[in-house]
C-alpha cells in the first residue's frame, strides 16, 4: 500500500475537492439514514392510534425534501470526487508519456510494446478505480456502518444489535476471499486468452506453411485445445462469480434470521415498538451492503496499490543517454566524423557488436557501408545519433566528442533513414514535416520530389492531405522508404545517413534519387548503408564490415581488386542485372 | 494492437437476422437453456420472499388485529370454558386482547396473553427456519443455474470461435493477401469474447431482472392492487427519464470510447515509433499532441460524468418519490384499517428492490450494441467463401508419381496483369526442373500455381495427366513439399517443427532426417538439442540454420513433389557447404521444382528454364542453354564460372540427358 505514496501530492494538489467531495458524499449517507427513522415514527404512530393525514403528509414530504437533498449531495461529491480522479489519471498517463519520451532507444529494445502499453492502460484504470471508486465506496462503507449501528443502538436496542451483527465479520471476510480468488481466476482467463491470441496470430502469420504441409486440420486441432482452455478458465471464474451473490445473500439472511426471531420476541415483550424493528430492518439492510463494499473496496485498493508500484517502477527508470550539464550548441557544422576504437554491445552479456572499430570521415565525403546481417552495420549510425553510448572508444563530430553535445543539435544535423522506418498514421504532409517546425508546402514538396514521391503522392486522391493508415499501410514499402527519405531531407542535414533505406525502390529509381540527392547535398557527409553494388559504388569509400570489424576497405575498384566479399556480391548482382 | 484501431466502429443497432443466427447457435443447447431460465425464475423468487415472510410475520403473528387460535392442552388449562382443539377468535385494539369480541369483561389475562404469543413467536421462528431454508436452497439453484448458463455460452462461443477459425484455415492465400493479420486475429479472439459476454451478462440478467418485475408486479397487485397502482404510476417517470438521458448518457459514454481509443492508438504508436521520434528529437511536438488527445478524453470523461451525475442520483429521486407516495396513501390504508400494516412494510421494502430492474434493463442495451457489431464482423468473414474450393467428389489418391505438366498456363494476382504467359513444360517422375530468372519473371508464380495457392485463369495444370482443380488441395499438398525461402518457424521445438505437429514416430526418426540433411551439427549443439524452443519466428537461428530445419521438416513429411525455393541471402560459408550437400538427398527420387540460385543446384537439374516477364525465353539441360549462347550463357559467364572454380566437385557431376 505503500505505493500510493507516489500519489500524495496528487492528493495535495486536489484537496479542497476531496475534503468537499467527502463530506457530501457523508451528507448523503446521513440523509439516507434518516429514512429508517422516518418509517420508525409512522409506524409507531399508526400502532398508537396517533397518526393524522397532516402528519403523514408532513412524513411524506420529508421524505421528498430528503431525497430532493440526497440528489443534490449526490451529484456534487460525483463531479467533486470523480473528476478528480479522471484528472489523476489524466495527469498520471502525461507523466508517463513524458516518461515514455525521456527514456533512451536502448530502454525498448528490452521491453515490449504490449507491456508498456498495458502500465499506460490496465496499471492507470487500477489506480484510478482506487482513487475514485476505492476512496467513495470506503468512506462511504465506514460512515454509513459506524452511524447504521449507532443508530441501531440507540433507537433500538443494544442487544438486538449485537445478535444482529455477528454475522457481519464473516460476511466481510467471505467477500474479501472472493474478490483474491476472482482477481486471480481473471487473471487466468486472461493469460489463457492471450495464449489464444498468439495462437491465431501465428497461425495466420504462417498459413503459406500451415496449407503447404496440409495442416489446416491439425492447426485446428490445436486451436481448439487453446479454445478450450478459455472455455474452462472462463468456466471457473463464472463460477465464482455464479457463488459469490449467493454467499452474500445467505450469510446476511442469517442477520435478517437473528433480527426476526430476536427482534418478534422483543416486540412481543414490549421490549421495543414496532416501529424500531421496522426501523432496524432498514438500518440493517443499509449495513449489510456496506459491509459487502468494504471487503470489494479492500480489493480495489490492494489492485490499485499493485499497479501503482508497477507504475512507480517505469516512473523510476533513469535515461541512459544523459546530456552533459553544459552542452555545446553547434549552429552548423562541418561534417566530420571520427569513431575512435569504438567498441560497443547491446547486452552485457553478449557478443561485441562492434570490435574496436576505428575510421574517420571527412566533410563532404560519402561513405558506404556493407556487411551481411549483424555485422554491426546499423549499430555505427546508432552510436553516431547517441541513441546509444558505446562501451569503449569515442565518437566526435567536428572533433568535438557527442557527449559534450546537446543531443538536440547532434540530431537536428543528422538526417537519418532506416529501412523499416516508422510512419506515423497522419496525412503524408505532416510525415513528410516530422522533424520540421512550420514546414511550408514548397519545401514538403521539393523533399518529396527530391525523394522521388512528388509523383506517387499526386496520384492519391487527396495527395498530400491523404492519411496513411496505421504504419503507413496504404503505401508500398518502397513509397514507405521514400517517404522517410523525403522527412530525412526536408530537415536539409549535414550529414545523411541512408542505412539501407531504398531496398524496396528499384534500380533506376534509386539512381535518380541518389543522383537528386547528390545535386543538392554535395557538400554533405554522406553515409549510406547497402547490400546493393550500384548503390554502394559511387562512394568515395566502401567499408565491409565482418563481425564488427572492418574485413575490406577502399573504392569500388580497390575492393573489386580484392576478390573478397564485395567482389562476390558484384558478381552475383550483375547477373540479376542482366537478364533484366 | 490493432483493437486499439478498430474501437471507433463499436456500436451496431439491434438487427433480427444477426439475432437470429447468433441464437441458432444456442439451438444446441436449448434444453439446458430452458433448465437455466426456470432456475433463474426460483432465484427471483427468493429474492422477493422475506419481505414477504416479515410482512406474514408482523400482520399474523406480531400486529394482528384478529387472529384464530387452536388451542392445544396446555394452552386450554389457561381458559376456564376451553377444551383442547377448540377454536377462540382474539381481538386486538389498542395493545388489548380481547375474546371473542371487544368489550371490558372479555379482556384477556396476562398469563393467557402469554401463553398465546408464545405460540406467535414459535410460527415466527418456523418462518425464519423458511426464510433461510429459501435462501439455503437459493445458493444451490443461483450456482447451478450460473453453471448452467455459463457451460451453454461457454460452449456456444466454443462453437462461434471453432467454427471461424476452421473456416478461416479454408480460405486461400488470394485472401490472406488482403486481409491484415491483427484484423483477422481480433475476429477471431475479441470479437468471440464480446459474444461470450452478450450471452453470459446480457440474456442472463435479462430474464432475472424481468421475473423479478414480474414477481414484484403480481406481489404488489396481490397485497393491494391500489398500493401497487400508486407505486405503478412512477414506471412512465422513470422510463421516460431513461428514454431522455440514456440517449445522451450512451453518446457521452461513445464520445469518451473514441477519445480513449485515440489516447491508446496514440500512445502504441508513440512507443512502436519512438525510435523515430529519438532521432528527429520531436519529443516536444509528440508530448503536445498526445496532451491534446488527453486533454480531449478528459473532457469527454468529465462529460459523461456529468450526465450520469444528473441521471443516477435522479433515478433515486423518483424512487424517493415513490416512497412518499406508498407511505402517504398506504398509511392512510393503514388508518383506515383497509390494509395491515405489514402490507404498508412490505411495500416500502419492494420500492428498493423495484427501481433496479428497469434501470438494468435500459443499460444492457450498450453490450448488445457491441455484440451486434462483433456478430456482424464475424459473420461476415464466415460469409466469405474461399477463393479455391474443392469438388465434391475430389481426387485424393493414396500415391502420386510426379509426372507434371503445365499445359499453356495462363495467370495473374489482378485482373489481366498476367504474370505468367502461355508457359507450357513437361517433367517426368523424378526428375527435377530449375527456373532461373530475374525477380519479377514468374519464378515464385510458378510455385503457387502448382501448389495451388492460386488458380490458373487459363490453361491446366496436370499431375499424373489429372489436372490439379480435380485433386483434394489437401491430398495435392500433401504430395508436395516447399522448401520456402523465408522459412517460418513455429514457436515450440525443433523437434516440433521439423514433425510439424504429425504424428511422426521417435526422437530419433526426427533426428534420422536431421542428419539426412546435415542440421543435426548444429541442432546437437544447443543447449536442450532437439527440444531447444524456437522464440519468436525463429530469430535465435541464422537464415542458413533456418534453411536446414526446413530441409528436414520437408524430408519428414517424404512429398513426391520437391519444390525448392532457395534462399538468396548471404549465408555463411560453412552452412553453405552443408546446404549444398544436402540438397541432392532432398531431391532424390522426387520430382522437382527448383528456384535456383546455386549453380551446383541448377547444374543438377534434368531441365533449365529461363524466364523473362511471365515467358519461357530458353529451355534444355545445361550444356544445351551454354551451347546457345543466348541468357543462360551470359549469366553463366557471369557468375557461375568463377564459382566453379571454387567448388570443382559440382562441376564433374554427371548430368543425365533430360527427357
Amino acid at each position: 500500500m505503500s505505493s500510493y505514496l507516489t500519489l500524495i501530492s496528487f492528493f495535495k494538489k486536489y484537496k479542497r475537492f476531496y475534503i468537499w467531495g467527502i463530506l457530501s458524499l457523508i451528507a448523503v449517507d446521513a440523509l439516507q439514514l434518516a429514512v429508517p427513522e422516518i418509517l420508525r415514527r409512522v409506524t409507531d404512530a399508526i400502532q398508537f392510534g396517533t397518526l393524522d393525514r397532516q402528519q403523514l403528509l408532513f412524513y411524506s414530504i420529508v421524505i421528498v425534501v430528503i431525497g430532493l437533498l440526497m440528489m443534490i449531495f449526490r451529484f456534487v461529491w460525483r463531479i467533486l470526487i470523480i473528476n478528480s480522479s479522471r484528472r489523476m489519471e489524466y495527469e498520471l498517463r502525461n507523466e508517463m508519456f513524458d516518461q515514455f519520451l525521456r527514456l533512451s532507444t536502448s530502454y525498448y529494445s528490452k521491453k515490449k510494446t504490449g507491456d508498456l502499453m498495458a502500465h499506460a492502460t490496465n496499471d492507470i484504470l487500477a489506480v484510478r478505480m482506487a482513487a475514485s471508486g476505492g476512496v467513495i465506496t470506503l468512506t462511504d462503507a465506514l460512515f454509513l456502518n459506524i452511524a447504521a449501528i449507532t443508530m441501531m443502538m440507540i433507537t433500538t436496542d443494544i442487544r438486538l444489535t449485537f445478535m444482529a451483527l455477528i454475522p457481519m465479520p464473516f460476511l466481510a471476510f467471505a467477500i474479501y476471499r472472493f474478490g483474491v480468488a476472482i482477481n486471480y481466476r481473471f487473471k487466468n482467463v486472461q493469460q489463457t486468452f492471450s495464449h489464444l491470441t498468439e495462437k491465431v496470430q501465428e497461425n495466420i502469420s504462417g498459413i503459406r506453411i500451415i496449407k503447404s504441409f496440409s495442416r489446416e486440420k491439425d492447426e485446428i486441432q490445436n486451436f481448439d485445445q487453446y479454445n478450450e482452455d478459455l472455455f474452462k478458465q472462463n468456466t471457473n471464474l463464472a463460477l465464482l462469480f455464479g457463488t459469490f451473490l449467493p454467499t452474500i445473500q445467505f450469510i446476511s439472511s442469517i442477520s435478517f434470521f437473528i433480527t426476526l426471531i430476536y427482534g418478534t420476541h422483543l416486540v412481543l415483550n414490549h421490549t421495543i415498538t414496532l416501529g424500531s424493528f421496522v426501523a432496524f430492518n432498514a438500518y440493517l439492510a443499509s449495513m449489510v451492503w456496506s459491509v459487502a463494499v468494504i471487503g470489494f473496496v479492500i480489493n480495489i485498493l490492494q489492485r490499485g496499490a499493485a499497479s501503482m508500484s508497477r507504475i512507480n517502477v517505469v516512473m523510476a527508470e533513469k535515461p541512459d543517454i544523459k546530456e552533459s550539464e553544459q552542452p555545446i550548441h553547434l549552429k552548423s557544422i562541418t561534417g566530420s566524423i571520427r569513431f575512435a576504437n569504438v567498441s560497443f554491445q547491446y547486452e552485457p552479456d553478449e557478443a561485441l557488436v562492434l570490435k574496436n572499430l576505428h575510421f574517420t570521415l571527412e566533410p563532404g565525403s560519402t561513405l558506404g557501408i556493407m556487411g551481411h546481417t549483424g555485422s554491426g552495420k546499423s549499430t555505427i549510425p546508432a552510436l553516431l545519433l547517441r541513441l546509444y553510448d558505446p562501451d569503449e572508444g569515442e565518437v566526435t563530430l567536428d572533433g568535438i566528442s557527442l557527449k559534450k553535445l546537446s543531443l538536440e543539435s547532434l540530431r537536428q544535423h543528422i538526417g537519418y533513414v532506416e529501412q523499416n522506418s516508422f510512419i506515423f498514421s497522419t496525412t503524408i504532409r505532416e510525415n513528410i514535416a516530422f522533424g520540421v517546425e512550420d514546414a511550408t508546402q514548397e519545401e514538403v514538396e521539393r523533399a518529396a520530389n527530391l525523394a522521388g514521391l512528388h509523383q506517387d503522392i499526386l496520384l492519391f486522391p487527396k495527395q498530400y492531405d491523404t492519411m496513411v493508415g496505421e504504419r503507413g499501410i496504404s503505401l508500398s514499402g518502397g513509397q514507405k522508404q521514400r517517404l522517410a527519405i523525403a522527412r530525412a531531407l526536408l530537415k536539409n542535414p549535414s550529414i545523411l545517413i541512408l542505412d539501407d533505406a531504398l531496398s524496396a525502390v528499384d534500380t533506376q529509381t534509386e539512381e535518380k534519387i541518389l543522383e537528386g540527392i547528390q545535386d543538392t547535398i554535395d557538400a554533405k557527409t554522406t553515409m549510406i548503408i547497402a547490400h546493393r553494388i550500384s548503390t554502394l559504388k559511387h562512394c568515395d569509400r566502401i567499408m565491409v564490415l565482418d563481425g564488427g570489424e572492418i574485413s575490406e576497405h577502399g573504392t569500388h575498384e580497390e575492393l573489386l581488386e580484392m576478390n573478397g566479399y564485395y567482389a562476390h556480391q558484384y558478381q552475383q548482382q550483375m547477373l540479376e542485372e542482366e537478364i533484366r | 494492437m490493432s483493437s486499439y484501431f478498430e474501437e471507433e466502429k463499436l456500436e451496431k443497432n439491434y438487427d433480427s437476422v444477426l439475432m437470429r443466427r447468433l441464437l441458432r447457435y444456442a439451438r444446441p443447447h436449448l434444453l439446458m437453456l430452458i433448465v437455466a431460465v426456470v432456475l433463474l425464475a426460483f432465484t427471483a423468487v427468493a429474492e422477493l420472499a422475506q419481505p414477504y415472510l416479515f410482512k406474514i410475520a408482523i400482520d399474523d403473528h406480531i400486529n394482528y388485529t384478529e387472529k384464530e387460535y387452536t388451542l392445544d392442552e396446555d394452552q386450554a388449562v389457561y381458559f376456564d370454558h376451553q377444551d383442547s382443539g377448540d377454536s377462540i377468535k382474539v381481538l386486538r385494539q389498542e395493545g388489548h386482547f380481547y375474546l371473542h369480541s371487544v368489550a371490558e369483561e372479555n379482556m384477556l389475562s396476562e398469563s393467557q396473553i402469554q401463553t398465546l404469543r408464545s405460540e406467535d413467536s414459535r410460527s415466527v421462528l418456523n418462518l425464519g427456519f423458511l426464510l433461510m431454508g429459501i435462501f439455503f436452497a437459493a445458493f444451490f439453484v443461483n450456482f447451478a443455474q450460473v453453471y448452467i448458463l455459463n457451460y451453454a455460452s461457454n460452449k456456444i462461443v466454443y462453437a462461434i470461435r471453432h467454427d471461424l477459425f476452421s473456416h478461416l484455415q479454408k480460405m486461400s492465400l488470394s485472401f490472406f493477401d488482403e486481409q491484415p493479420v491483427g484484423r483477422l486475429v481480433t475476429r477471431v479472439t475479441n470479437d468471440t469474447e464480446t459474444l461470450y459476454e452478450m450471452y453470459t451478462s446480457v440474456l442472463v440478467n435479462l430474464f432475472k431482472d424481468l421475473f423479478l418485475l414480474l414477481g414484484i408486479v403480481i406481489v404488489m397487485l396481490s397485497l393491494n392492487r391500489q398500493l401497487a397502482l400508486i407505486t405503478f404510476s412512477m414506471i412512465p417517470v422513470i422510463l421516460l427519464a431513461s428514454y431522455f438521458f440514456r440517449a445522451k448518457i450512451r453518446e457521452a459514454y461513445r464520445e469518451v470510447r473514441i477519445r480513449l481509443a485515440r489516447v491508446n492508438a496514440s500512445l502504441n504508436e508513440n512507443i512502436s515509433g519512438i525510435r523515430t521520434t529519438h532521432v528527429f528529437k520531436r519529443e516536444i511536438q509528440q508530448r503536445h499532441s498526445f496532451q491534446a488527445l488527453n486533454q480531449e478524453l478528459l473532457k469527454a470523461n468529465e462529460r459523461e460524468n456529468f450526465i450520469s451525475s444528473i441521471f443516477r442520483p435522479g433515478v433515486e429521486l423518483i424512487s424517493s418519490l415513490a416512497m412518499a407516495l406508498v407511505i402517504y396513501f398506504g398509511g392512510g390504508l393503514v388508518m383506515d384499517q383497509m390494509i395491515e400494516f405489514g402490507v404498508l412494510f412490505a411495500f416500502i421494502n419492494y420500492i428498493r428492490q423495484f427501481f433496479q430492474p428497469i434501470n438494468n434493463l435500459t443499460e444492457k442495451y450498450n453490450i448488445l450494441q457491441s455484440a451486434m457489431a462483433s456478430s456482424e464482423r464475424i459473420f461476415q468473414l464466415m460469409d466469405r467463401s474461399p477463393a479455391i474450393d474443392d469438388k465434391p467428389d475430389a481426387y485424393r489418391p493414396e500415391m502420386i508419381k510426379g509426372k507434371i505438366e503445365f499445359k499453356n498456363v495462363w495467370f495473374a494476382y489482378k485482373d489481366d496483369e498476367w504474370i505468367l504467359k502461355n508457359v507450357s513444360f513437361k517433367v517426368k517422375p523424378g526428375e527435377s526442373i530449375a527456373f532461373v530468372g530475374a525477380t519479377g519473371a514468374g519464378k515464385t508464380s510458378i510455385i503457387n500455381v502448382l501448389a495451388r495457392f492460386y488458380d490458373i485463369q487459363h490453361g491446366n495444370i496436370l499431375i499424373d495427366g489429372v489436372d490439379i482443380r480435380e485433386y483434394s488441395q489437401e491430398s495435392l499438398r500433401r504430395h508436395i513439399g516447399i522448401v520456402q525461402q523465408d522459412v517460418f518457424l513455429f514457436s515450440g521445438s525443433i523437434a516440433d517443427n521439423i514433425s510439424l505437429n504429425q504424428e511422426y514416430g521417435s526422437d530419433v526418426q526426427i533426428e534420422n532426417i536431421a542428419r539426412e540433411v546435415n542440421a543435426h551439427h548444429f541442432i546437437e549443439k544447443l543447449p536442450q538439442k532437439y527440444h531447444h524452443q524456437v522464440l519468436e519466428r525463429g530469430n535465435n537461428f541464422s537464415t542458413g540454420q533456418q534453411q536446414l530445419i526446413s530441409f528436414a521438416r520437408t524430408l519428414a513429411s517424404d512429398p513426391s513433389i520437391l519444390i525448392l525455393d532457395e534462399a538468396t541471402a548471404h549465408i555463411d560459408a560453412e552452412t553453405e557447404s552443408l546446404i549444398q550437400l544436402a540438397i541432392p538427398r532432398l531431391m532424390k527420387g522426387r520430382t522437382t521444382f527448383a528456384i535456383a540460385h546455386r549453380l551446383s543446384t541448377i547444374q543438377h537439374c534434368n531441365q533449365i528454364i529461363v524466364l523473362h516477364r511471365g515467358g519461357i525465353v530458353e529451355k534444355g539441360h545445361h550444356q544445351e542453354l551454354l551451347k546457345q549462347r543466348g541468357y543462360y550463357h551470359k549469366l553463366y559467364q557471369l557468375q557461375y564460372q568463377s564459382n566453379e572454380k571454387k567448388n570443382p566437385v559440382y562441376l564433374h557431376r554427371h548430368q543425365k540427358p533430360p527427357g
